[in-house]
């Protein structure tokens, strides 16, 4: 909402600066988001008088001017053509710095100096082109500037209102809530002009509405004899300074005073209507051409106003094409109306259009205010245009219940508050924004009626609001809550993702987040069968469903990361992931992904580079898991089909699987023109949290714990962890680690077998164990892996 | 004999002096005082001395074998600590050079925003909830009073989600509020609750990502009133800034809020001063809240004669940029690693 700071002080007379109006309203809930000194720019420029005006003696184009300023005589150079000695002109002074960014300095034109410019609108930044210089009134003061005689004094104010003040959507609402902030009084405007009662037999116009509850209220008045014509330059630049263009005296004095008043006016041409007017709901597939040229194609819950043949415009939204008015138009019908807000609302969206009218009515106009506004109207296009007013028609369709007054208890307003006001003062706070209290005893509760302006004031809370916010929400004393305390409630999901947060950036890697949605196709690369969420309304393509994965992400995240140079990359993520479910449910999984990828060493001094792999991948979702307490995870060699067949590995803790590891499938390396291999892995972390809960912690032994090194010869194919397992297994409760120390295939073993280097650590909870029973364990160990593996020693055990 | 003996002690003294190394040493302790060593092989003569003068050759041969150890011990230690130096500047590496380099993990800035923001709250005596990302129209809107064709609901540019199981419309939520429904339906005062989240609007720009986080808070108990709400959001921003800031609580509108109030504080780049970020009026936006709204507490079976509540919206974005001086809203979700280590640093 837009408005001029003399605009306002014609309603109200504040001694307030336009910057003290901005600051006051915007305490008060109307954010003022700009303040613009319109006459900047023009500090400079003066009303000058053309003494003379000469041919320039070496430019056929040129003149030479001689100015008068006041006191002052200045030669000026212009190449315009349409001025002569004795005009008044605009000059902008050496040193002025125009709106439309010109700066003025000294200089000479063709040996001719030139000490500053006469001015076009254009230069001056009123107009987007303009023909020849500005020429002003004989009656402009010479000397003076000329900012006041371009209505350019003056400073735009632009609120951003909140939807529930619609009130404001006016100068008038604007005043009368500055009114009430500073005690002050309203200046009431002139409204008075005479009617001709016998335009209603020379021009009849009935008026039915056939719905009510679209419309409960309709005003109209006919005017005769106008001549349509430009605005005088006050309403054209009062249009202008608020951003809107003026068109005629009519369609001005209807758009002006929308703004002035809240109240959505239109003006029809009379001669092209065939009364009655009919306000009622559209035929299903009517059709309409509104005022911005667009045929629409309207359904029965939309409104029209209609006359007897077709509809003349879409009711509360937009004017129709043909039945507004034109430069011939010298009969008007003038309408005022109260449209339902929701209905505006619901054919505004599904129509797609913005207007000023649908603006103010689905925010609900004063329905007690359509009379004034046809007035003030009909008043100005009689000052404007001329003419002459019949006596006007309001037609209520007894469909509006006067809103109840609302119940108001003083000491449960003061609570909600948090202040400690007499009853008196707040009554004085009410009335001031004009609620009147129409209780008449002093009981618990009062009763306060609001204004017909304020339809937003339903309840008690909205009067503490209203109090408080008059009063200051600055005044209101802050205090820390006192209470009752809950205890913490535990909240394993958290728990678990801020330790896995702990480990992982303990382990080397960033924290990223990504958005949740994902580009489709890139997703169906990863999980062809798997189909996802899409966003009925996506912004783009590349976010155009919800994710089953985290990994797309990473993976993008990596892409960009490379291609940037930043190629060492250990990223994780904790999100959800959206699985679509068979009856269309979505369950919403938080998880836990990471990626890696790039050099292991980066390039050093000390080590030979290696490029990361499968076991570095392992060995950080080994520490991760074990952050969780989880040493005994199952590394199942299966998992999803975008993972490397012979690098990935499900990851289950019994029977529970919590997710998986890999290196992405080569071919999708290649489709996403990856230049190196990535690695992997993704933990649901719901499930985390309910193995995690059994896991026990094992006891620490006091005892000496002693090692023992083999070496097994097993068939090639055996995997590693099935005899560490057999190992572990011969006698759990004295073994406390197996460790693989060593794998090695080649020349010194015969072929298709490979040799495995194993510690193992003994050691007993509740004593130290003998070199016997150390002896019996290793001999146990190696009766096992030649019965189960047909595992052979290959050096001393 | 003890001239002998004196002549032994002289030499033994002088090679003591001339070993160099700890091997020659060693050697040198051989030949003086090993089994056939020059002074064991003198004393075994001991006993062909005359028993009168026995006693006193003893003597002088411990005496001489005492002064030996003594020496030897000294120059022992002597050569050990050569030895040691010796070997120290052997060892010596060029510190200069690059150490094994592991590269930083890090949190996401906007994660340690919310561990902060919630931090605070819970020692506060607030309790951490959460709730769906993809929201009912219902939990999303209406519960919250935002009806449908509402202007305010242009407030939120929601994406839309095709119809769940029950045919009903379904939204990404586009705020944290509806935590606040699912929490308090079924669950009566006092409740103190923060709900960190990610919310979703259909608008991406420059300051606009569709995707972001916010923390809702909310206090419901008897006798909560909008000078508690005032006095506790103060308190979290000059806690969350560090720094006593001025912060104004300004009237606004949210549909499930009455009184509503929109807070600002102190522009932290300019003190207050003025400046670009703060659009040159000393004050920066950080957050939305208000008074329960009567209609929601009664959605959600809270009997507003009895109790009333809070409830604050913080966007942690914004917290975020503010706090870690972060100018670009978009660099929050492009991960990139330099970015990201840059402000892995607490």
């Amino acid at each position: 909402m837009k408005f001029t700071h003399r605009w306002l002080k014609e309603h109200l007379e504040t001694p307030l600066t336009p910057h003290d109006v901005a600051a006051r309203l915007t305490l008060a809930g109307l954010e003022v988001s700009r303040v613009e000194d319109l006459a900047q720019g023009l500090d400079k420029v003066q009303v000058g008088f053309l003494e003379a005006v000469d041919p320039h003696p070496d430019a056929q184009r040129l003149t030479v001017c001689r100015v008068r300023v006041g006191e002052e005589r200045l030669q000026v150079v212009c190449g315009a053509t349409n001025h002569r000695p004795g005009d008044k002109v605009a000059v902008a002074r050496v040193g002025a710095h125009l709106p439309g960014g010109m700066e003025i300095a000294q200089s000479t034109i063709r040996g001719q100096t030139s000490a500053g410019m006469l001015c076009s609108l254009s230069e001056l930044g009123l107009a987007t082109s303009s023909d020849g210089i500005l020429i002003l009134p004989p009656t402009a003061p010479e000397g003076g500037p000329v900012a006041p005689l371009l209505g350019r004094n003056d400073h735009l104010l632009e609120v951003e209102l909140t939807p529930n003040r619609g009130d404001c959507l006016g100068v008038l609402g604007i005043a009368r809530e500055l009114a009430a902030l500073t005690d002050q009084a309203l200046r009431p405007p002139a409204i008075d002009f005479s009617t001709d009662p016998r335009i209603n037999e020379s021009h009849p116009v009935q008026v039915r509405i056939e719905d009510g509850v679209a419309c409960p209220r309709y005003a109209g008045r006919v005017i005769t004899g106008v001549r349509i014509a430009p605005s005088p330059p006050w309403l054209r630049q009062r249009l202008e300074a608020v951003g809107l263009r003026a068109i005629n005296n009519v369609v001005d004095a209807t758009n002006y005073l929308m703004l002035d008043l809240g109240q959505p006016l239109h003006a029809f041409d009379l001669a092209t209507l065939a009364p009655p007017i009919v306000i009622r709901g559209a035929w299903d597939g009517e059709t309409l051409t509104t005022l911005d040229g667009v045929s629409r194609t309207l359904t029965p819950e939309m409104t029209l106003i209609a006359d007897s043949r077709r509809p003349l415009a879409l009711a509360g939204i937009m004017g129709g094409a043909e039945s507004g008015v034109s430069e011939t138009t010298t009969t008007l019908f003038l309408e005022a109306a109260c449209f339902n807000p929701l209905r505006i609302a619901r054919t505004g969206r599904h129509l797609g259009i913005q207007s000023d009218s649908r603006h103010r009515f689905e925010r609900g106009v004063d329905p007690e205010g359509l009379r004034r506004a046809l007035d003030r109207l009909t008043r100005l296009v009689l000052d404007l245009a001329g003419g002459q007013a019949g006596p006007g028609l309001l037609v209520d369709a007894g469909t509006l219940r006067p809103p109840p007054p609302i119940p108001f208890r003083h000491a449960r307003a003061m609570q909600l508050a948090g202040v400690d006001l007499p009853r008196a003062e707040v009554q004085a706070l009410l009335a001031r924004l004009g609620c009147r209290k129409v209780s008449s005893e002093e009981g618990e509760t009062e009763l306060y009626q609001p204004p017909s302006y304020r339809l937003d004031l339903r309840r008690e809370e909205d009067l503490v609001e209203e109090i408080i916010r008059v009063y200051g929400y600055d005044r209101v004393p802050s205090r820390l809550p006192v209470g009752p305390v809950a205890p913490p409630v535990a909240d394993p999901l958290a728990a678990v993702a801020a330790c896995g947060r702990r480990v992982l950036v303990g382990l080397g890697y960033l924290e990223a987040i990504n958005f949740a949605f994902v580009n489709a196709g890139q997703l169906a690369a990863f999980t062809p069968e798997v189909i996802p969420l899409p966003l009925l309304n996506p912004i783009s393509e590349e976010q155009g469903v919800m994710r089953t994965l985290l990994a797309p992400g990473l993976l993008e995240a990596a892409r960009r990361n490379l291609s940037r140079g930043n190629d060492r990359l250990r990223l994780f993520e904790v999100g959800r992931v959206f699985l679509p479910e068979a009856d269309g449910a979505v369950a919403e999984a938080e998880r836990l992904g990471g990626l890696l990828c790039g050099s292991a060493t980066g390039r050093a001094w000390h080590t030979p580079a290696r490029a990361i792999d499968f076991f570095d991948l392992k060995g950080d979702v080994t520490a991760l898991l074990a952050g969780f307490g989880l040493g005994d995870i199952t590394y199942r060699p299966e998992g999803p089909a975008f993972l490397h067949p012979g690098r990935k590995a499900a990851l289950l803790r019994g029977d529970v699987a919590l997710g998986w590891l890999g290196q992405l499938h080569p071919a999708l390396q290649v489709r996403f023109d990856l230049p190196l291999p990535l690695f992997l892995f993704e933990i649901d972390l719901e499930r985390l949290v309910t193995t995690a809960k059994e896991a026990s912690a094992p006891t620490i032994s006091r005892y000496p714990a002693v090692a023992r090194d083999f070496a097994f010869v097993v068939d090639v194919g055996l995997p590693a962890a099935a005899l560490m397992q057999a190992i572990g297994q011969v006698a759990p409760d004295l073994t406390r680690a197996v460790n693989l120390f060593d794998l090695y295939t080649g020349e010194h073993l015969p072929p298709g077998r490979k040799s495995l280097g194993v510690e193992v650590v003994f050691q007993a909870a509740d004593r130290t164990l003998t070199d016997a029973e150390v002896q019996g364990l290793v001999d146990a160990i190696v009766v096992a892996a030649q019965r189960q593996f047909a595992a052979t020693l290959r050096g001393p055990a | 004999m003890r001239q002998q003996l004196e002549q032994l002690s002289h030499v033994a003294e002088s090679e003591l002096t001339q070993a160099t190394t700890l091997t020659d040493l060693e050697q040198v302790r051989i030949r003086f005082l090993g089994r056939k060593g020059t002074l064991t092989q003198l004393l075994r003569g001991l006993s062909s001395v005359d028993p009168a003068e026995r006693p006193l050759i003893g003597d002088l041969a411990n005496r001489i074998k005492e002064s030996f150890n003594q020496a030897h011990a000294a120059r022992l230690e002597t050569l050990q600590q050569q030895e040691l130096e010796t070997s120290l500047r052997r060892e010596a590496v060029d510190v200069t050079l690059p150490g094994r380099d592991r590269l930083p993990g890090g949190i996401h800035p906007l994660t340690r925003a919310v561990e902060e923001i919630s931090g605070f709250f819970r020692h506060a005596g607030f309790v951490t909830a959460t709730g769906p990302e993809v929201e009912s129209d219902w939990h999303n809107f209406e519960a919250l009073n935002i009806p449908a064709d509402h202007p305010a609901r242009d407030m939120h540019d929601t994406f839309y989600l095709p119809p769940g199981p029950d045919g009903r419309r379904r939204v990404l939520r586009t705020h944290t509020s509806p935590v606040q429904i699912r929490f308090m339906e079924g669950r009566q005062p006092p409740l103190r609750v923060i709900a960190p989240g990610r919310v979703y609007r259909c608008d991406s720009d420059i300051t606009h990502t569709p995707m972001f986080h916010q923390v809702e808070g909310f206090m419901v108990d008897k006798g909560v009133s909008f000078g508690h709400l005032k006095g506790l959001l103060e308190a979290f921003l000059r806690h969350f800034f560090a720094r006593d800031l001025p912060v104004r609580f300004r009237p606004s509108f949210f549909p499930f809020t009455e009184p509503s109030a929109e807070v600002d504080m102190g522009c932290i780049f300019c003190q207050a001063r003025g400046c670009r970020i703060c659009k040159g009026s000393g004050w920066i936006e950080v957050l939305g809240c208000g008074m329960i709204h009567p209609v929601v507490l009664k959605n959600v079976g809270i009997d507003r004669e009895v109790y009333s509540g809070f409830a604050f919206g913080l966007g942690v974005e914004r917290m975020a940029m503010l706090k870690y001086r972060i100018d670009d809203l978009r660099t929050l979700f492009d991960n990139d690693t330099r970015f990201l280590r840059l402000h892995a640093t607490v």
